[in-house]
Parts: structure tokens; sequence; C-alpha cells
């Protein structure tokens, strides 16, 4: 049976030209509502224009947050109405799910390798890119193709390439398997291997965003600086440590924090990519799996708070440890 | 090229070693596109080979056939198994969603910060804060949560999740960028505007949204692309294969055609065309999509 794209369509657009109706009217509304009381003008029409914000807040932000709590400590399949189990959710993730520990080990391990060699890869692209070449802004076209495709045909891409008969890695490592008499690696499908593919597909996206806000930063730089060092007989590498690195730390923070944030919760890439049933899973997947594939929904939730605790002590971690090192021009200067 | 005698260090060779440098970035530069554009040749290669071909070695780079059909077939062998879903259904769904949600999002977003920005009420500080602490909240918390608010009004299987939402001023990131481009306005302008007699409506349409574009346009840029690569909310949402968008029509077909022997010429040649419009929209954009990325960090 087909339906006819307009059938599909027509309601949702409906629906959509409702709703931001009934925003753009919540917003006067507010505003009268505000005024009627004796609210100032100024007053009004602030509170009136973040209204969108408040109601996605409360709907979309706070409501699922408290609910995904209570949830976590019930047992709900959708279909019978969630029963309260306590602590019981929380118990089995740390004792009995035989798979939490080794995909919490595995995620973590992800992030551990991912984001640091992210990292100084995306610093060695920003430094060259930063250089004064003619004909530069072509090269950061080509540089930054990989960042604009959809993460699922990067992650198809480098399921191929990665691919153990046939893929691009091991047709470039062929002459060497031969000269030392190995078996071609197995990466996604060897269980041993799964982990360190992940990290070589990573690592593709050291083209990309974070060598573009990390170029931004060093063109921020002022010119200035480099020109007192130079006075004062400084080599190449003693400006990169004295000038480069402080002057930058505010742009590595931010893409230290993200990176991390982004890593541990990676999905995409490892739901397209087919890896042994044997093999550890990402966290976002798991939780993925035992919310919509067997309908836990309490214990899914539990996971996802188990895993927003994680980040949350990474991000609180990575903003101590660096707080010393981070500079922010306007603060000291 | 003589020694002015003023510097120790010896001014001669200055040039030559300048473009030996430069050379060296450009020899560099060569090096490392090659990670960029080897992929991306191997991807474009792989899908126009014959299924025979994939697997020869050494690796054809141009194949010989060039089986253009496979473009076609592709999507021949997804309509076989999902009846309707040709390329411009695909195409017409991805666009659907993108837009609306883009539309509903730079609208709300752009109000919202602009409350924030030009307005001074009781607890805006606290609500801004309140606001970007939202960043911080892992999309996988509201999930599950979001999905029984959609699945209680009984729109599983409508584009409905992925566009409506986009009304309430979701992206708390965006909010902060635009608020940042709003402060760097001078307010003169608007008092200008209020002396003769414009209301804020006025203000914000006729005078604020024409020297925010650069902005809106950097953002519109943005949403439009996580909207057009987003795998996650179609995933949950969409049932019937005929509502499906580009990312999820792939997974559809890995999932349904290529279980069992890989069908990589097919995949590849789908892939290709699903990246094709937002390869397009960066080369014409480019600017704009980087400003987008970058405004954030530097700025916050």
């Amino acid at each position: 049976m087909v339906i006819s794209a307009w059938e599909t369509y027509y309601p949702t657009l409906l629906h959509w030209l409702l709703v931001g109706g009934g925003i753009m009217l919540s917003v006067l509304i507010v505003y009268r509502i505000l005024r009627f009381f004796g609210v100032g003008r100024e007053a009004a029409t602030g509170y009136a224009l973040i209204t969108p914000w408040i109601l996605g807040f409360l709907i979309f932000s706070l409501y699922p947050f408290a609910r995904s709590l209570y949830l976590s400590f019930t047992e709900y399949n959708i279909f019978q109405p969630p029963e309260w189990v306590g602590f019981d959710n929380y118990v089995k993730v740390f004792t009995t799910d035989r798979h939490f520990w080794p995909n919490l080990k595995f995620t973590l391990f992800y992030a551990l390798l991912n984001v640091p060699l992210g990292m100084a890869g995306a610093l060695g692209v920003a430094l060259l890119l930063n250089r004064a070449l003619r004909g530069i802004g072509v090269w950061r076209s080509v540089y930054y193709l990989p960042e604009v495709l959809p993460a699922a045909a990067v992650a198809l891409l480098w399921g191929w390439i990665l691919a153990p008969k046939s893929g691009l890695i091991n047709f470039f490592l062929r002459p060497v398997y031969e000269l030392f008499n190995l078996e071609p690696l197995q990466w996604f499908t060897d269980v041993n291997l799964v982990l360190p593919s992940f990290v070589i597909m990573g690592m593709w996206g050291v083209f990309g965003a974070n060598a573009i806000i990390l170029l931004a930063g060093l063109k921020n730089i002022p010119q200035e600086l480099y020109e007192v060092a130079d006075l004062d007989g400084a080599n190449a590498w003693q400006k990169f440590r004295i000038v480069t690195i402080p002057m930058l730390s505010s742009a590595l923070l931010y893409t230290l924090v993200t990176g991390v944030i982004a890593a541990l919760q990676i999905f995409t890439q490892a739901f397209f990519i087919t890896t042994p049933t044997r093999a550890p899973q990402f966290m976002s997947v798991m939780i993925y799996r035992e919310a919509f594939t067997f309908r836990h929904m309490g214990y899914a939730s539990a996971l996802a708070w188990v895993l927003m605790i994680i980040i949350l002590i990474a991000t609180l971690g990575v903003f101590r440890s660096t707080s010393a090192y981070v500079y922010y021009e306007g603060e000291k200067g | 090229m003589t020694s002015t005698g003023k510097q120790s260090r010896p001014r001669m060779g200055i040039k030559s070693r300048r473009r030996l440098g430069s050379t060296i970035t450009i020899a560099l530069l060569l090096f490392f596109s090659l990670f960029v554009l080897i992929p991306f040749a191997f991807q474009l290669s792989t899908s126009l080979k014959t299924e025979n071909q994939l697997f020869a070695y050494p690796i054809e780079w141009v194949p010989d056939p060039v089986a253009w059909d496979n473009y076609l077939e592709a999507f021949n062998q997804l309509g076989r198994i999902a009846p309707g879903l040709t390329f411009w259904r695909i195409l017409a769904n991805t666009l659907f969603i993108t837009i609306l949600a883009m539309t509903a999002e730079l609208i709300a977003v752009s109000i919202v910060a602009y409350g924030f920005a030009r307005f001074r009420f009781p607890g805006r500080n606290f609500l801004f804060l309140l606001m970007l602490s939202t960043m911080m909240l892992p999309s996988i918390i509201t999930l599950i949560p979001t999905f029984l608010i959609w699945r209680n009004l009984e729109l599983i299987d409508t584009y409905d999740p992925l566009v409506v939402a986009a009304w309430f001023g979701g992206g708390a990131w965006a909010v902060f960028l635009l608020r940042q481009f709003f402060m760097t306005i001078p307010k003169e302008i608007e008092e200008a505007a209020v002396i003769d007699g414009a209301n804020t409506f006025q203000i914000y349409f006729q005078i604020m949204l024409p020297l925010i574009k650069p902005a809106l346009l950097a953002l519109g840029v943005l949403i439009f692309r996580g909207n057009w690569n987003n795998f996650m909310g179609p995933l949950i949402y969409l049932n019937t294969t005929i509502k499906f968008p580009m990312v999820v029509a792939l997974k559809f077909f890995q999932e349904s055609l290529s279980k069992e022997a890989p069908k990589w010429h097919y995949m590849m040649a789908m892939s290709t065309v699903m990246a094709l419009p937002i390869l397009a929209l960066y080369f014409v954009a480019q600017r704009y999509f980087i400003e987008g990325l970058t405004m954030g960090a530097v700025k916050g």
C-alpha cells in the first residue's frame, strides 16, 4: 500500500502551523496578562519574548528530566503502567547485568583514546591551515569536507574502508602483511580490534569542527605577542609553548569538554557498523536497545542516569583539572 | 639580500628560508589532504563498480566498465522492499523535515534570544543560566520520556516529533549565539525607532532581523545540516518505510538487503546521493557554515 506524500505531510504541516501560531499567540497573551497586572512595559516584553523557551523548558527539559528519574525506579514496558521497584534497576546495573561493566569500560576507553588523539590531530590541522599561503582557502575547503558528511555516511564508508577483505586499509597494509607473513587484521569483525577500529574511524574527525574552532582561536592571537617573543630570541617550539598554547587554552578547553561529552554519547556511528555480538557496545547503543528493542523503559532510564552522572563527573573533572591553565583574555590581561 | 649588520642573526637566506617553509607547508597540506580525499575517492569509485570489481586486487580506482546503473539499481532494490520509497520521495521527506524544523527553530530562537539580550526583567540572569545548563543535559536522559509524550499524543510514526518541537526555542546553544550577536548591535538604533513610534514587533522585524541576518544564515546552515544528518530522531519516531528520510532509508537498506553479503557498491551509491545536497550547500554557503561553527567557541 502506497500512501501519497501529501497524505503523510498534511497532518504534520497543519500541526506545525497551529503550534507555531499558538506560540506566537502565547507571546502576545503573556504580554497582555503581565501588563494587566501592572508589570512594566520592558519586563513584560522580555518575559513575553522568552515564553517559547519557557514552555519548551517545562515540556521538553524539566518534565522529561523528572519523569526519567521516576521511571528509573520502575519497571515499565509501555503497555502496562510503570511499577515501582525501588533501587532494583540500579542494583541490577552494577551487579547482575553482565554487559554493563564491559560496555562502560569500552565507552570510557573510547573517549580516553579518541578525545586526546582527536584534539592533537585537530590542533595540527589548524596550525597547518593557519599558515599565510596563497590559496589557503581552497585547502581549508578540502580539509573541512569530512565535517559536512552525515555521521551515518562516514560510518558506512569507514565500515567499508576497514572491511577485512578488500577494504582500503588492508589493501594498503597488504605488503606489510606479506613481508612479515601476518594474517590480515580483521578490524570491526575481530572482538579485540573493535575499539581500535572505532578510534581510527574517529580520527577522521580531526578534519572538521575542532580544527575550524582552533583555527579561529589561532587567528585571534595578537601578532605582537609573537613579535615580542621573536625579539626575546624564542625559537618556534618556545613560541608554541609560551604564546600559542596559553592563548588557545579557552578554545582547547571548549573542544575538550564538547569532545568528552560527544565521545561518551557516540551513537550514530556505532549503530551503522556491525560488530560481533560478543563485542562490547557503546553505552548509548545499549540504552537505545534496552528501551526500544526490549521495551525495558525503566531499566534503560536507570542506565541513562548512570551515564549522565558519569558525563557530569567527567566534565567537572575536566574543568577542575584545567582551571589553573586556562587563560581568559580580559580576566587577567 | 645583504646583511644590514644591525642584527646578530644572519639576514642571508631569509627569503629562501621562507620559500622552503612554504614548500614544506604545501607538501604537508598535500600529504594530509590525501587522508581526506582518498576515502572520498574510494567511496565514489566503489559506487561505480560491479559486484565482482569490489573484491579485485589491486583496487581498481577507475572501474572498467563504469557501472553508472548502480545509482538507479540501488534505489530500485530499495523500492522493491519498500514500495513507493523512490529517490524523489526520500528527498521530499528529508526536505520536509529539514525545512520545517529549521524555519521553526530559527523563528523561535531569534525571538527568545532577542528577549534575553535586550530587555531587563527580574530573574533574567537566573533564567539565562538555567537555559545554558540545559546544554549539559545529555539528550539520552530526555529521550525516553520525550518519546512517551509523543506516544501519549498518538503521534508516533508521524513527522510531528521531528518538526513541531522546534517551535519551543529548544536549541540553547543557538539562543546563546544569537544573544551574543544581538548584544553587539548598538542600542541607539532601537531607541531612535522607539522615538519614531515603532512598537516591539516593528522594531524586531524591520530593524533587528535584517541586522542579525548573517548570524541567522550561519545558524540556519548548521541547523539545516543537523536536521538533514539527524539519525536517532527519525529512527525512533518513524516506522512506516514510506516516511523515511535519507539517513534512515540508508540504514533500512543496509539492514534488509545487505545483512549477509554487504552490497557495498549500492550502499556507497546511496550514501553519495545522500551527501550530495549537503555538500552542495557547503560549497555555496561555506562562509556561513564556518562562521556558525566558530561563533560559539570564540566568543563564548
